[in-house]
C-alpha cells in the first residue's frame, strides 16, 4: 500500500532538478495566495500598497525586523522538522505541540527549580539536552503504544498533545508556579541562563543559527546516511523494505525520537531565548510546524525556507496590526492556510499530469536488441 | 459487430498504438496477443473509455461511437474482466454484482439480481454461493464473479485481460469451455493473453501487436504456436533446455521443514498440516498447487512473518541461525509491486535495497553513492533492464523490467538459498523465459531454490523435484517420472 504521505513529498520524476520544480511550485503558491488576499483586502477597502510596504518593513525592513522574523522562524523550523522527518518515515506524528511543551517545561524546571545554582555553562547545555530528550521520549511514547497496543500514532500523538498541555498546567499551578501569583505562571528564568544574544539590542539568540544547523544536519542525514535511506524506504513501502531486511520498526522508533527531540529543542530555545518564563498559553508552534513541514515538502532545507516565510509573515502581520491600518488579526493565518492548500492543489495537479506522462508503456526498444537478453546472461 | 479502425495513441514522444484495426463478430472469440508494453492494455483502456485515442474510431453494430468513460462503455454493452479483479473482498458475491449493476441511489433489487445471476450461472453450469464474502473465494471463483458481473451489467462484448494467468490447468480448461458457451449464446469475447496455446485453442481471429503496431490480424487456423510467438516477439523462441551437466542436487539439505503446522485458528481459512520439506543445494524444488491451498502460509512461515503453530524450520548452520522474521536467502516475492519494489523510488535505490548497508556501498553508515551508481549500472547491463536512466522511479518501468530489477537485486551474488513465488506472474513470453533462465543459472551455480508457482508447465520445465500442496498437505511426487496429468490430479485432490 502506498504511504498516504507520499503526496507531500517532493516530486520525484528522476529527471534531475526536481527541487527547482518543487521550489518554483512553492513560490508560485505563495505569490498566488498573496495576490489573492491582497486583492480581497483591496476590495474591502484597504490599500494593498500600504499593507505590503508596512508588512515588508515590519518583517524585513532593517536589522531589527529581520532578526525578529528569524527568531520567530526558529521554533517553527524545529517543530517543522519534528513533523517533516517523521512524515517522511511514514509515521504521522501530529504531536509536535506536546513535544514542544514538554521540552520547554523541562528546561524551565531545570533552570528555575532543580538546578538553580548551577553555573550557566552547566545549566544551559543540560537544559537543552534534557528538553530535547524529554521531547523525544514524549514522542516515543506514541511509538511504543503503537508497537505494543496497536494504537495509531496519529491518534496517540494528538491526544498526547492534550496530556502535555494539562500536565503543564498542573505543573504551573503546582511545583513550578512563581511565588506571589495565583496565575499559572513559572518564575522568571535567571538571566544568566538565558541564551546569549548575537546581535546587540535584538532578540537574535544563538538558538536561531543552531536550529538552522540542525536542519542542515538532518538534510545530510536524510540524503547521505544509510539510516536516512532506510527511513525513507520504510516510509514509502514498509512491506518491501521489511522484506529487503530493513528494520523498519526500529527506524521508525529512531525517527520518532529524533523528531520529538527537535520539537523539544524548539521549546527549550523558545523559553531560554525568547520568553524567559512560561505560562499555560505558550504558543502553538507545534501545530504550525505541521504546516511548515508540508510547505517545505518534508525536506529539511525546504522546511527551513518555509519557516522563514512563516516567520516573515507572522512578524510582518503583527506590525501591520499595530499600525494605523488596523488589519484584522488572523489575516496572516488565512494566508498561511491558503498557501498550504494551494501547494497541495498544485502538487496534486502536477502529480496527475506527471502520472499521465510517465505511467505509459516504455518506449519501444529497438527491435534488434533481443527482448529477453542473451540466454545465460547473469552467470 | 465490434470494430475499431486505425486507432492511434501517443504519449508524449512514445507511440503506444499506431493504426490498429480489428473486429469481433457476435458469437465469436477473438484474441489479442502481444508482449508487455506492446499496446494491449492501451488498446483495452481505449475500448473501455479510460483513454481517448488520438486518431481512429470505434464502431458498435455499425454505429460510430465515442467512448468517453467506462460508464459509457458499459452502456454500449462492453464488459471488462480486469487482470486484477475489481472486487470488494468483504462484500458478498451478490453485493459485488450489485455494485456493478446498480444505477444511482436506491435499494438493491436483490430478488431481480439473484434471478439474473441464477440465469447466467445455470447457462454456464457454475455454482456460486451468492452470500459468500468474495474474499473467501478462490481466484478462479472470483474470476467467475467478475464475468457474471460484466454479464449482469448488460455486457454483450466481454473483454478478458489475461484471464488464465492466475488459474490452474483444470480451471483454465473450464474457463475456456465457458467462454465457448458464451460465444455460442451470441456474445462476443475478446481474449487477451500471451499464452499462445490457449489463444490458438479458442480464438478464431487473432490480432498480434508488437510495439504498438499490428503484426498480424486474421484467422488463427493455420498459424502454429511457433509462428505466433515469432510474430509476437519478432524472433523465434529458443526452447528452454536444462543442461545435461551441472552440479546436480547435493545430498546435504540447506533448509528443512519438519512437521510444520500453521494457520487455521478461529477464522478457518488456509492451513498447513504437518508439512515436511527439504531443500538441497543445486536443485529447484517446485511446489505446485492451486492458489489458496496453503502457499501463502508456507511463504509467510519461511519469511518469518508467521510463527508455525508446531513443527520446526531447520537451516543449514553455515547460512546463519534461523531467526523468526528474517529469511536468510534471496526472495522473489509474488507481488513485486507491493513487496518486491518501492515503486516511487529510483531504479538505482531499488537495486541497492539490500546491498546498501554493505561495504563498499556505505562506510560507517554513510552512503557512497558513486559506488551505488557503479553497481546499479553494472546490474542494469547484466540483467538487461530497460529504463530511461537509473534515477527513473521503478514504477514507471514495464512489468518485465520491474521483475528484472527484483531478480538483479536478489540473484546477482548467487545466493545460497532462493525463495521464488510465482516469479513470472503477469510477464510476457520473453520476460518469462528470462526469469526461468536466471533461476536455472542460479541452480547451476549451486543455489537451493524453492519455487512456488501456479503455472504448472513452467514449474515442470525447470524443477528437479516437484511436490504438490493440496489443502495444506504437501505431497511429494515422483517427478520427473510422474506425468503432468498425475500432478494435475494431485493438485485437485483426486
Amino acid at each position: 500500500m502506498a504511504a498516504p504521505q507520499a503526496w507531500f513529498l517532493a516530486r520525484r520524476t528522476g529527471r534531475g532538478f526536481d527541487w527547482i520544480v518543487t521550489l518554483a511550485q512553492a513560490v508560485a503558491a505563495c505569490a498566488l495566495v498573496l495576490a489573492l488576499v491582497l486583492t480581497g483586502l483591496a476590495v474591502v477597502g484597504y490599500s494593498p500598497v500600504a499593507i505590503v510596504t508596512r508588512w515588508a518593513c515590519g518583517a524585513a525592513g532593517g536589522v531589527y525586523p529581520l532578526t525578529s522574523s528569524m527568531v520567530e522562524a526558529c521554533p517553527l523550523l524545529l517543530t517543522g522538522l519534528a513533523a517533516g522527518l517523521t512524515f517522511r518515515a511514514g509515521v504521522l506524528n501530529i504531536g509536535a505541540q506536546g513535544q514542544f511543551l514538554v521540552g520547554a517545561v523541562t528546561a524551565v524546571g531545570l533552570t528555575t527549580r532543580w538546578l538553580p545554582a548551577a553555573a550557566p555553562l552547566v545549566a544551559i547545555p543540560l537544559a537543552i539536552a534534557a528538553g530535547a530528550l524529554a521531547g523525544g521520549l514524549w514522542a516515543l511514547l506514541a511509538s511504543v503504544l503503537e508497537r505494543y497496543r496497536a494504537v495509531p500514532v496519529v491518534l496517540s500523538t494528538i491526544l498526547l498533545n492534550f496530556v502535555a498541555l494539562y500536565l503543564i498546567r498542573a505543573l504551573l499551578h503546582g511545583p513550578l508556579q512563581a511565588a506571589g501569583t495565583a496565575a499559572p505562571q513559572s518564575p522568571l528564568i535567571p538571566a544568566r541562563d538565558w541564551l546569549g544574544v548575537l546581535i546587540p539590542l535584538s532578540s537574535f539568540h544563538w538558538g536561531v543559527p543552531a536550529a538552522f544547523l540542525v536542519a542542515v544536519g538532518f538534510w545530510w542525514f536524510n540524503t547521505h546516511t544509510t539510516w536516512g535511506f532506510e527511513t525513507f524506504a520504510g516510509g514509502l513501502n514498509p512491506a518491501a523494505a521489511n522484506l529487503a531486511g530493513i528494520p523498519v520498526r526500529a527506524r521508525q522508533f529512531l525517527i520518532m525520537f529524533l523528531g520529538g527531540g527537535c520539537a523539544g529543542l524548539a521549546g527549550v530555545f523558545q523559553v531560554l531565548g525568547v520568553t524567559h518564563f512560561m505560562t499555560a498559553s505558550f504558543g502553538d508552534y507545534g501545530y504550525a510546524g505541521i504546516a511548515v513541514a508540508l510547505l517545505g515538502r518534508l525536506n529539511p532545507l525546504g522546511i527551513a525556507l518555509a519557516a522563514i516565510f512563516f516567520g516573515l509573515l507572522d512578524v510582518g502581520s503583527q506590525r501591520v496590526q499595530e499600525s494605523t491600518l488596523a488589519l484584522p488579526q488572523g489575516v496572516a493565518d488565512v494566508v498561511k492556510a491558503l498557501v498550504i492548500l494551494f501547494m497541495l492543489l498544485l502538487g496534486a495537479y502536477l502529480a496527475r499530469r506527471h502520472l499521465q506522462v510517465t505511467s505509459l508503456p516504455e518506449a519501444a526498444p529497438p527491435a534488434s536488441a533481443g527482448a529477453a537478453g542473451p540466454p545465460g546472461s547473469g552467470n | 459487430m465490434l470494430e475499431w479502425f486505425d486507432i492511434s495513441k501517443r504519449f508524449g514522444a512514445v507511440t503506444a498504438l499506431q493504426g490498429v484495426s480489428f473486429s469481433i463478430a457476435p458469437g465469436s472469440v477473438g484474441g489479442i496477443l502481444g508482449e508487455n508494453g506492446a499496446g494491449k492494455s492501451t488498446l483495452m483502456n481505449i475500448l473501455f473509455g479510460l483513454l481517448h485515442p488520438d486518431a481512429g474510431s470505434l464502431r458498435v453494430d455499425g454505429r460510430v461511437v465515442l467512448v468517453r468513460s467506462p460508464r459509457a462503455a458499459r452502456r454500449l454493452g462492453l464488459g471488462m474482466v480486469h487482470q486484477n479483479f475489481k472486487l470488494v473482498d468483504t462484500l458478498s458475491v451478490l453485493e459485488n454484482i450489485a455494485l456493478a449493476v446498480g444505477r444511482g441511489p436506491g435499494l438493491i433489487p436483490r430478488r431481480r439480481l439473484r434471478r439474473q445471476v441464477q440465469h447466467w450461472t445455470d447457462q454456464l453450469g457454475w455454482r456460486l454461493d451468492l452470500a459468500e464474502p468474495v474474499g473467501r473465494l478462490t481466484v478462479g471463483q472470483q474470476q467467475r464473479v467478475e464475468i457474471i458481473k460484466a454479464l449482469c451489467a448488460g455486457g454483450r462484448w466481454l473483454i478478458l485481460d489475461e484471464p488464465t494467468a492466475v488459474l490452474t490447468p483444470q480451471e483454465t480448461e473450464n474457463l475456456l469451455d465457458s467462454l465457448r458457451a458464451l460465444a455460442r449464446q451470441g456474445m462476443g469475447v475478446i481474449f487477451i493473453s500471451h499464452k499462445l496455446a490457449e489463444v490458438r485453442q479458442i480464438c478464431a481471429q487473432v490480432l498480434i501487436l508488437r510495439h504498438g503496431r499490428t503484426v498480424y490480424a486474421g484467422a488463427t487456423a493455420g498459424l502454429s504456436v511457433q509462428a505466433m510467438a515469432q510474430k509476437m516477439i519478432g524472433r523465434s523462441l529458443e526452447p528452454l533446455t536444462r543442461a545435461a551437466s551441472g552440479a546436480g542436487p547435493s545430498p546435504q539439505p540447506r533448509l528443512e521443514l519438519r512437521a510444520v503446522c500453521a494457520g487455521g485458528g478461529r477464522r478457518g481459512g488456509e492451513t498447513l498440516q504437518r508439512v515436511n520439506l527439504s531443500l538441497q543445494a543445486g536443485e529447484i524444488h517446485g511446489i505446485a498447487g492451486v492458489a489458496g491451498h496453503g502457499q501463502d502460509l508456507l511463504v509467510r512461515c519461511l519469511l518469518g512473518a508467521l510463527r508455525p503453530t508446531s513443527g520446526e524450520v531447520w537451516l543449514d548452520p553455515a547460512l546463519g541461525h534461523w531467526r523468526h522474521r528474517v529469511w536468510p536467502g534471496a526472495c522473489i516475492p509474488e507481488d513485486r509491486r507491493r513487496e518486491g519494489l518501492i515503486e516511487t523510488l529510483s531504479v538505482q535505490s531499488n537495486l541497492m535495497l539490500k546491498d546498501y548497508r554493505r561495504r563498499p556501498f556505505s562506510v560507517l553508515g554513510v552512503c557512497r553513492f558513486a559506488r551505488w551508481r557503479q553497481r546499479a549500472t553494472e546490474l542494469v547491463e547484466r540483467f538487461d533492464i530497460r529504463c530511461r536512466d537509473l534515477s527513473a522511479p521503478v514504477g514507471t518501468l514495464s512489468g518485465g523490467n520491474q521483475q528484472k530489477v527484483v531478480l538483479a537485486r536478489e540473484l546477482a551474488d548467487t545466493p545460497p538459498l532462493i525463495l521464488a513465488v510465482n516469479p513470472t506472474r503477469g510477464l510476457d513470453v520473453g520476460a518469462t523465459q528470462f526469469v526461468l533462465r536466471q533461476l536455472l543459472a542460479a541452480r547451476y551455480a549451486g543455489a537451493a531454490i524453492l519455487l512456488i508457482h501456479s503455472d504448472l508447465d513452467e514449474l515442470l520445465s525447470i524443477s528437479d523435484r516437484v511436490s504438490v500442496l493440496y489443502q495444506g498437505r504437501l505431497q511429494a511426487t515422483a517427478w520427473p517420472a510422474a506425468s503432468r496429468d498425475d500432478i494435475g490430479r494431485l493438485m485437485l485432490g483426486v
